[in-house]
This record gives C-alpha cells, sequence and structure tokens, in this order.
C-alpha cells in the first residue's frame, strides 16, 4: 500500500481568528516497504500529517490516497456517506497509529481486554479462540509473556511494559503500515535500542511500511531507508539519511541536531580530513579505521 | 475538533472595560442583574440596553460574540416565554387568543413572557461581557477579594478561589487531553457515532477512563508539586498582582448608578406597563 499525497494543507480551528496553517501544500509519495523517518523541529507539523494517514484530520486542501482509499474530501459528501465510513474502518485497520505516550490510552481492567479492544473492532463478531490468538500473537510480537501480563491490570505494570502492551494493542489488527509518534519518548537508553529492534523485525515479518517520527537524528540515519523533513508546515527536503546529513546547514537551519556521526565528521573535515559515511554507526567507525590506516602507511 | 469550544472566553485586546478592578466589574453586574429584574416597562429596558451597549463599544468586544453567548441557554429562554405566554394571569387583561384547555394568551401575558425572555437575554449578555473582559485568573482573585468578609466565620475563601483558578486553568488541557485520547481510540476502530444511546455511552468508556485516570495523576503531581514549595494559604501571603481601585473604578460605579436611578425612576414615574 503506497500512501500518495499532493498539496496536502491543513489549519486547524478553520474560519476562526485563531486559524493558522498545520500543514502547507506537503506532496510526498511513500512507497510499500520503506522505513520511512519524519523529522522537523516541534511544530513543524509532524504530528498533523501522520494524523491525516489515519482520518483523524480531515484532507481540507490537496488530495491523499493511502492504497486503494481516496481520502480526498469530495469523496464523502451525500451518499457515498456511508461508504465512506466503511472505507475509514478499512483504513484505520491497515493503517496502525501509535501516538506519542501511547500507554495513555489504556483503558481495560486487564491487558488482554485491552490488547483485543482493536481486534474486537476490527473485526465482525469474532471467536473467543480467534481473539485469544491475535492478542496472543501481539503480546508475543511485543516481548510480553502472554500468561504472565494478560490478566494483570495494565496500570500495574512498569512505563516500558505499559507502552509494550500499548503498541501490541495496535499490531493486534494486524495492520500493514505503522506509523508511530515518537515511540522513544521517555524510554531509557535499553528500552529505546529493544524498541528498535522491534521496529526492524516487525518490518522483516508482519508490517510492510513503518513511519516513525523522531526527534532523535542518532536514530534516524541508523534505522530509515528515507527522511522527509518538515519545517514551519512545509515540506523542506526528502531524501536518504545520508543525503539530508550532507546537508548540514539545512539542518542547522531548521533548528535540528546533525548526527554525531555527522558531528564529527564536519569536525575532521575543518582540520583537512576527509571521509566518506552513510552516518550510520557501523560504517562510520569502518571509515574511521580505515581512515586511520591508510595515513599509517 | 472539541477545542474550538470557548471556555472562559476571554477577549484580549486592552480596553478601559479591561483594565477595571474585577471586583468592581463583578460589583456592577450583581449591581446590573438586580437593576434588570428590578424593570418594569420598556423604557427601562432601553436604558439598560444603552448601558449594555455603550460597555461592549468601550471594551472593544465584537459584539457578535457577545449575542452568540444566548446561544447556550436559548432553549431555556423558549421554554420560560411559552411558560409564561400560557401561564401568566393579570386582572384586566384583554384575551387574545383562547387557547383550548391551556390557557388564555392575553396582551398583559405576552408583554410579561416578553420581559422574562429579556431579562434573561440581558443576564447572559452582561454576565458573558464580564467573561470576554476579565481573565479568569483576575476574576477569582476578585471574588475572592470580595469574600473576605467570609473568613471571620471560618470559611475557608482563599481555598475556594483556588480550586476555581485550579480548575479553569486545567479546562484547556483536558480538553486537549480528551482529543488526544480520543484520537488514539478512533485509531483503534472505536466508534462514537453508531448505535442507540446505550452503546454510545458504553463506547464513551475507553475515552472516560484514561482522562479520570490522567486527571488523577495531574491532581497529584500539582498537589506534590505544591507541597515541594511549602505552599499554604495562610494569611501571610501575599500577591503577585495587588488589586486596587483606580479612579476609573469610582466613575465606572458612578454611571452605574446614575443608570440604576434611571429605572428606579422610569418605573415610579412611568409606571409597569404589564
Ligand atoms: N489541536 C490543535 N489545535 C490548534 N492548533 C494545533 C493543534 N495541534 C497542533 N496545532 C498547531 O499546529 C502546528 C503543528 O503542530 P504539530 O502537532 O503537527 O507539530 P509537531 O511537528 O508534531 O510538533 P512536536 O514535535 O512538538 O510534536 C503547531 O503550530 C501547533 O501549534
Ligand atoms: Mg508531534
Amino acid at each position: 500500500m503506497d500512501i500518495i499525497c499532493n498539496g496536502l494543507g491543513f489549519q486547524y480551528s478553520k474560519k476562526t481568528e485563531f486559524a493558522k496553517y498545520a500543514l502547507k501544500d506537503v506532496s510526498l509519495t511513500i512507497k510499500s516497504g520503506e522505513f520511512f523517518g519524519i523529522i522537523g523541529h516541534t511544530g513543524s507539523g509532524k504530528s498533523t500529517f501522520i494524523r491525516h494517514l489515519n482520518a483523524l484530520c480531515e484532507v481540507q486542501e490537496g488530495s491523499l490516497s493511502v492504497g486503494e482509499i481516496d481520502l480526498s474530501p469530495e469523496k464523502k459528501k451525500g451518499k457515498k456517506k456511508k461508504e465512506y465510513k466503511k472505507r475509514l474502518k478499512d483504513l484505520r485497520k491497515s493503517v496502525g497509529m501509535v501516538f506519542q505516550y501511547p500507554e495513555q490510552q489504556l483503558f481495560a481492567e486487564t491487558v488482554f481486554e485491552d490488547v483485543a479492544f482493536g481486534y474486537k473492532n476490527f473485526n465482525e463478531k469474532p471467536s473467543a479462540e480467534e481473539v485469544e490468538a491475535a492478542v496472543k500473537g501481539a503480546l508475543s510480537l511485543v516481548g510480553l509473556d502472554y500468561n504472565l501480563v494478560k490478566d494483570k491490570s495494565p496500570f500495574d505494570l512498569s512505563g516500558g511494559q505499559k507502552r509494550r502492551v500499548a503498541i501490541a494493542g495496535v499490531l493486534v489488527a494486524k495492520p500493514s503500515i505503522l506509523v508511530l509518534d515518537e515511540p522513544c519518548a521517555g524510554l531509557d537508553p535499553a528500552g529505546k535500542t529493544e524498541l528498535w529492534a522491534l521496529l526492524h523485525h516487525l518490518h522483516k515479518t508482519t508490517v510492510e511500511t513503518i513511519i516513525v517520527v523522531s526527534h532523535d537524528m542518532n536514530d534516524v540515519a541508523k534505522h530509515c531507508t528515507r527522511v522527509a523533513m518538515f519545517s514551519d508546515g512545509t515540506l523542506k527536503r526528502v531524501a536518504t539519511p545520508s543525503e539530508l546529513f550532507d546537508d548540514t546547514i539545512l539542518i542547522e537551519e531548521s533548528g535540528l541536531e546533525v548526527p554525531v556521526t555527522a558531528f564529527i565528521k564536519n569536525e575532521l573535515l575543518k582540520n583537512g580530513l576527509e571521509i566518506k559515511t552513510d552516518y550510520t554507526d557501523d560504517n562510520f567507525v569502518e571509515q574511521i579505521v580505515n581512515l586511520y590506516k591508510s595515513r599509517q602507511v | 475538533m472539541l477545542s474550538d469550544v470557548a471556555f472562559g472566553q476571554y477577549y484580549p485586546v486592552s480596553s478601559p472595560v479591561h483594565r477595571l478592578d474585577p471586583r468592581t466589574k463583578i460589583v456592577i453586574l450583581i449591581a446590573y442583574i438586580v437593576m434588570i429584574f428590578l424593570i418594569k416597562n420598556f423604557v427601562g429596558f432601553v436604558l439598560a440596553g444603552a448601558f449594555l451597549l455603550a460597555t461592549i463599544i468601550i471594551a472593544k468586544v465584537p459584539i457578535g460574540s457577545v449575542i452568540k453567548s444566548v446561544k447556550a441557554i436559548l432553549f431555556i429562554i423558549i421554554i420560560t416565554f411559552i411558560i409564561n405566554l400560557f401561564l401568566h394571569k393579570e386582572e384586566g387583561a384583554k384575551v387574545l387568543f383562547d387557547v383550548w384547555l391551556l390557557n388564555k394568551i392575553t396582551d398583559k401575558s405576552i408583554k410579561y413572557a416578553l420581559f422574562m425572555a429579556l431579562r434573561l437575554s440581558f443576564l447572559v449578555f452582561g454576565s458573558s461581557l464580564l467573561t470576554l473582559t476579565t481573565t479568569p485568573v483576575s476574576l477569582t482573585d476578585g471574588i475572592e477579594s470580595l469574600l473576605t468578609p467570609l473568613k471571620w466565620i471560618r470559611f475557608p475563601v482563599h481555598e475556594l478561589a483556588l480550586i476555581m483558578s485550579i480548575a479553569l486553568r486545567f479546562i484547556p488541557t483536558l480538553m486537549e487531553e480528551t482529543d488526544r485520547i480520543i484520537s488514539a481510540q478512533k485509531a483503534r476502530g472505536a466508534d462514537f457515532e453508531t448505535g442507540n444511546f446505550l452503546k454510545k455511552a458504553k463506547a464513551l468508556l475507553p475515552v472516560l477512563i484514561p482522562l479520570v485516570i490522567s486527571a488523577f495523576r495531574r491532581a497529584e503531581e500539582l498537589g506534590d508539586a505544591m507541597d515541594a514549595r511549602c505552599y499554604n494559604g495562610s494569611k501571610n501571603r501575599t500577591k503577585y498582582k495587588k488589586l486596587t481601585f483606580k479612579f476609573r473604578d469610582f466613575i465606572s460605579v458612578f454611571i452605574t448608578a446614575a443608570v440604576f436611578t434611571a429605572v428606579i425612576f422610569a418605573n415610579i414615574y412611568l409606571g409597569g406597563i404589564v
């Protein structure tokens, strides 16, 4: 399922004195199978953009389609309304959305019930076995022991566990696109590493496309195949991380930090040492080692 | 979007009315409300209307936003109008319509019902003018100051004012939070729109529970933060913004008193048309 948007524009509180463009003329295609990063300073419209992918923001200007589903405004008027609602459900089933601090959406008495919520919503009258299988699958994907946690109250878990349960609650619908809004916010380094490992695992197995909003350029450089950079509601650039971080000036103008690897590369350059790297840690170390060896000869 | 709903609808411009002491504005509002319930004839309403209009113009708030405020209680106004139309009885009234079984509509009942509707609308106009021109914080400051005499009977005035201002402060935060949780549950396929009343109410649970939990968490955090700063409302507490009466406060009280007197005179000399 490809995501194609053209000239997408959005204003909050439209037609009031507070109206202001949160998105303006965004044209972007995200292909099936990508591990797509979205970066930008705070308030640049990242969250607003991804809300569109789940029709939580209605398309005001331009067009947007997710796979077969066209979300353009004229598609939901008059007689088509009922059909539109049906499409909405299909859309939300295939686009899983993990919001920032997803643990705040937990509500049920037990972990089982909470994870099952999405499955029951998206599937017509599922049997008890089906629900159980789905919940089991989702919990094991996020690395939680089904028998250990299923009867616990989600509020008795640790922060990291809560987040896993919340993510399982999204994965249970078996989405083919998974969108995450700053999934690492508030996690410790180990938790972060685990979460990225989980995303890679999902990307390899059940989820076709992963779209992730992140403030950490090191993570973006390391994990994403392509990156979109937003600034003040407009799309500044779409490129691979190595292309993007080559353009240090653009990054810094937008109020972002370059990854550590790019920083060191630039410092070396100032001292007359030039290396070529794609800014992933492994490649970077390799390049440095090569440089060191070539100098010693 | 939920957050579009105007709550504590302060209209941020600078005007003499905005700069008035909140206590003055509250007292004037009370006087104004007493006045509109004393009014007996149309001349009184013209006076009150002129007073209101002049205040709106001086306050530089859009007249539309004052009128819009009536929408919230339009239903109540209509009900009041209809009830008074049918049930108001007075000696010597001329019957205009004889509605079988219900009651008679007389010329007086029409006027009385109209007056009641006018009174309620004027009441809302005046109150919304107060909230449009006064920030919630200075409003609670004003209320606290006006309630000071109650401290003598050990009524916790300061705590009450604090509760009010915290509640007001958290309304937008909770609205935002509600928005967020609704989005998150919608993304998990929650449907808030279809089904009968019971089903809809049940569908709200996944929103209400996280909301209540986070409200409790916020309350606890705020309480801890206040404790950590040794907050207490004891009597030696000083204020960041001290309320002081200025010349303009006396002027406005004087003008209000003048309008009030004029209404009373109109009542006495023109008599009640009702
Ligand atoms: N519910 C809302 N009502 C009104 N304005 C909003 C709302 N949500 C966001 N905005 C505004 O829209 C703009 C874009 O916000 P958005 O949340 O998309 O930014 P973001 O890139 O996700 O920022 P962050 O990195 O802080 O999450 C901001 O200027 C913000 O003030
Ligand atoms: Mg955001």
